[in-house]
């Protein structure tokens, strides 16, 4: 009985302090979201004062247009390219820092440059790498004359490219806090057993660097699934929509034509796509633990 | 996403509500604010302000520079007059945002003080249409752009008045110096494109619009795109140009890597200015057409409204300002100071303008043959749909006909829900 009280009198004091943050994280977080749900309900042209309940008129819309599907398997390809590359490339730079080559602290620094700058401003400077006609750096790398920006094909792949360039050196970071985890005596034990370095790599390094592993691939995705940045600044969406993501499409829909309804309801399929793929990641890594 | 767009949205409302009005009196004076795209180094303009000044006694002008870009300047003025923002009097408009911003009820009906008809005769042709909606004036007209033809007149004879004679003149060139790119446009995917896919539609003979109506599925429209593909896939335009706007063209052209160029009349200070390796070596001419005859640029330019949310004792003032911005004197100041041509018809015959900006003067037969874009407070929606199509024709991923007709259905959508 006695026991029971408190335990009542700590849960109480328990919801007191979780409040404030719970309020702050619907004020900020769940608040946005369902308006946004509602205002999807809308036709809504801000500036003409149109503003009317249409139902599902705008979704009925979204499942027949073809640019809608066009931005989200470019959305799909982004993401799914970048971070593999980035994982890919991440992991190998972690794994050689790790190993204590000359001058670590100086080249741990130095690799964060790309990821310092901001998006917008990388993007710039690439931009102008792609456009130079013909005596630019990639003109020096034998790319004479091909329109990287302009060609179906190509645009999606630069700026694939500028994202694997500037967030590579973070994967490698995230992944180097994983490998820095392991324990050295586990090393030990393999080098008296006689295990080989490759041998080492696949069977405690990569293994125990997992759980960091697919953190770090699940912000990722997360993150490059709403990409807008960069192809905003490389492209627009061009050419012929070819890099047009969903968040790119929402906001010309938007803040370019005016049209918060069928923008919101853009949002919100943005918004539900990024839910599934994080709810997949859990329930994959609750089956993975429980193997 | 959607939480971000959420958020963007209600801090965009609540920021602006919270700017209002501060653009009242200031140590005693009205205070007028004007906001402005920048127009150049010179001080021309401020000048014209310091000018009226003068002339109003207890005013003070103060001049509010926006970003360069109109895309983002049409982004300022969607939340800040969404906003209700009084907090300037005078704004610059883009000759594609009158209709809406006219619609939205955020320009001041200047009707009582310049009727539609003195607009109509005052400015050049094509311009009354841009300002005036039910028979009222919403903005004035400051300074126009158009599309003209830049040529090398060290690489060829003459400018040339056929799309025949183009492709002619550029291979050849092309043939006889290996480092040359034939002729370059502004091909990215934005409104730059459309620009030039109107242009093109003009020249093949054929019209932009019916009635109300946007005509897109038309034999002259098919043959445009097909025009400005086969430019690219003869190589008589570098790739390059699909992902160009009016500053990659023109550094291109400035490099010497092209023969002619598709531009708004600016980039012509550039090639003549001291140092410039082609100074000297570039003429202006009319598009070129299917027929010989000059070629009808897209008009474009800026107009002057007044905030129609400002106080009423201020809008006597608010007119004279504009008056005297849009006033002869000014628009030949404005056009000897940064080359912008004048809106006005009668500048063009001011012996001031015709010695110090002999360019401008020359350039008036473009301006007069100039038509304007769809006229429509939905333009922004309508250009964001055909920019994608238009990119798709012209880099081959859609043929001419399939990309005509997806736009089509899109614009008819688009006017059918209304």
């Amino acid at each position: 009985m006695q026991r029971a009280r408190t335990e009542h009198t700590e849960k109480a004091w328990a919801a007191i302090m979780m409040a404030p943050a719970v309020l702050v994280l619907a004020a900020v977080a769940l608040y946005p979201t369902l308006a946004s749900i509602w205002l999807s309900f809308h036709r809504l042209i801000l500036v003409f004062h149109e503003q009317r309940f249409v139902g599902f008129e705008n979704y009925a819309f979204l499942v027949k247009d073809a640019r809608f599907f066009g931005a989200l398997g470019h959305t799909a390809y982004f993401t799914v390219l970048s971070v593999t590359a980035e994982l890919v490339l991440g992991l190998g730079l972690a794994l050689f820092l790790q190993a204590g080559p000359p001058a670590r602290t100086l080249l741990r620094a130095a690799i964060l440059v790309p990821w310092a700058i901001p998006t917008v401003v990388s993007a710039r400077m690439w931009a102008w790498f792609f456009t130079q006609q013909g005596d630019g750096l990639l003109a020096a790398l034998g790319a004479r004359d091909i329109a990287w920006l302009g060609t179906p094909g190509y645009a999606m792949h630069a700026a694939i490219l500028v994202d694997v360039w500037k967030t590579t050196p973070f994967v490698a970071l995230l992944l180097l806090t994983g490998l820095v985890g392991i324990p050295p005596a586990i090393y030990d034990a393999a080098a008296i057993d006689g295990a080989s370095r490759l041998r080492t790599l696949f069977r405690i390094t990569l293994p125990l660097v997992r759980p960091v592993f697919v953190v770090t691939a699940l912000l990722r995705a997360l993150d490059a699934f709403r990409v807008f940045d960069v192809v905003y600044v490389l492209t627009e969406g061009g050419p012929a929509n070819t890099t047009e993501t969903l968040s790119v499409y929402a906001y010309k829909t938007m803040m370019r034509a005016g049209d918060f309804g069928y923008g919101s309801a853009l949002s919100v399929m943005t918004f539900i796509c990024v839910l599934f793929l994080a709810a997949g990641y859990f329930a994959w890594a609750r089956w993975e633990e429980n193997r | 996403m959607a939480a971000l767009a959420g958020l963007g949205l209600a801090a965009s409302m609540s920021s602006c509500r919270s700017e209002r009005a501060h653009g009242g009196r200031s140590n005693g004076k009205i205070a007028l604010v004007i906001k402005y795209q920048p127009l150049g180094e010179a001080d021309a303009f401020q000048r014209l302000l310091r000018d009226f000044e003068r002339d109003h006694p207890g005013v003070s002008v103060v001049a509010e520079a926006l970003p360069t870009s109109s895309d983002v300047a049409h982004q300022f003025f969607l939340t800040a007059l969404e906003g209700q923002a009084r907090d300037f009097d005078l704004f610059i408009v883009d000759i594609v945002w009158v209709a809406e911003f006219a619609r939205a009820g955020w320009l001041l009906d200047l009707s009582p003080f310049v009727a539609p008809s003195e607009v109509r005769r005052d400015f050049l042709a094509g311009l009354g249409d841009a300002v005036v909606f039910d028979d009222k004036t919403f903005a004035l007209p400051w300074y126009v752009d158009t599309g003209v033809l830049y040529y090398r007149t060290d690489l060829v004879t003459h400018a040339p008045s056929t799309y025949q004679e183009l492709i002619f003149a550029a291979e050849r060139a092309m043939r006889e110096r290996a480092e040359i790119g034939g002729f370059v446009w502004q091909g990215r995917q934005y409104e730059g494109l459309v620009c030039n896919v109107y242009e093109a539609i003009w020249g093949h003979g054929g019209e932009t619009q019916q009635g109300g109506h946007l005509l897109l599925q038309t034999d002259a429209a098919r043959a445009a795109l097909h025009y400005l593909q086969s430019l690219l896939r003869t190589r008589v335009s570098p790739p390059t140009v699909t992902s160009a706007g009016e500053e990659e063209a023109r550094r291109a052209f400035q490099a010497g890597k092209a023969v002619f160029m598709r531009n708004w009349p600016y980039a012509f200070a550039e090639s003549e200015r001291a140092g410039s390796n082609l100074r000297g070596k570039v003429g202006l001419a009319p598009l070129p057409t299917v027929t010989g005859e000059p070629g009808h640029g897209v008009l474009g330019g800026y107009q002057l409204g007044v905030n129609a949310r400002i106080a009423e004792d201020k809008r006597e003032l608010c007119i004279a300002l504009l008056r005297h911005l849009t006033s002869r004197a000014a628009s030949v100041e404005l056009a000897i100071a940064y080359g912008r041509s004048p809106a006005r018809r009668d500048a063009y015959d001011d012996p001031r303008l015709v010695s110090e900006a002999p360019l401008v003067a020359a350039l008036r037969p473009a301006f007069e043959r100039a038509r304007p874009r769809p006229v429509t407070p939905y333009y922004m929606m309508l250009s964001d749909l055909l920019q994608g199509e238009f990119s798709a024709a012209i880099t081959g991923v859609r043929s001419p006909e399939e990309a005509l007709a997806r736009a089509q259905a899109l614009v008819d959508r688009l006017t059918e829900v209304r």
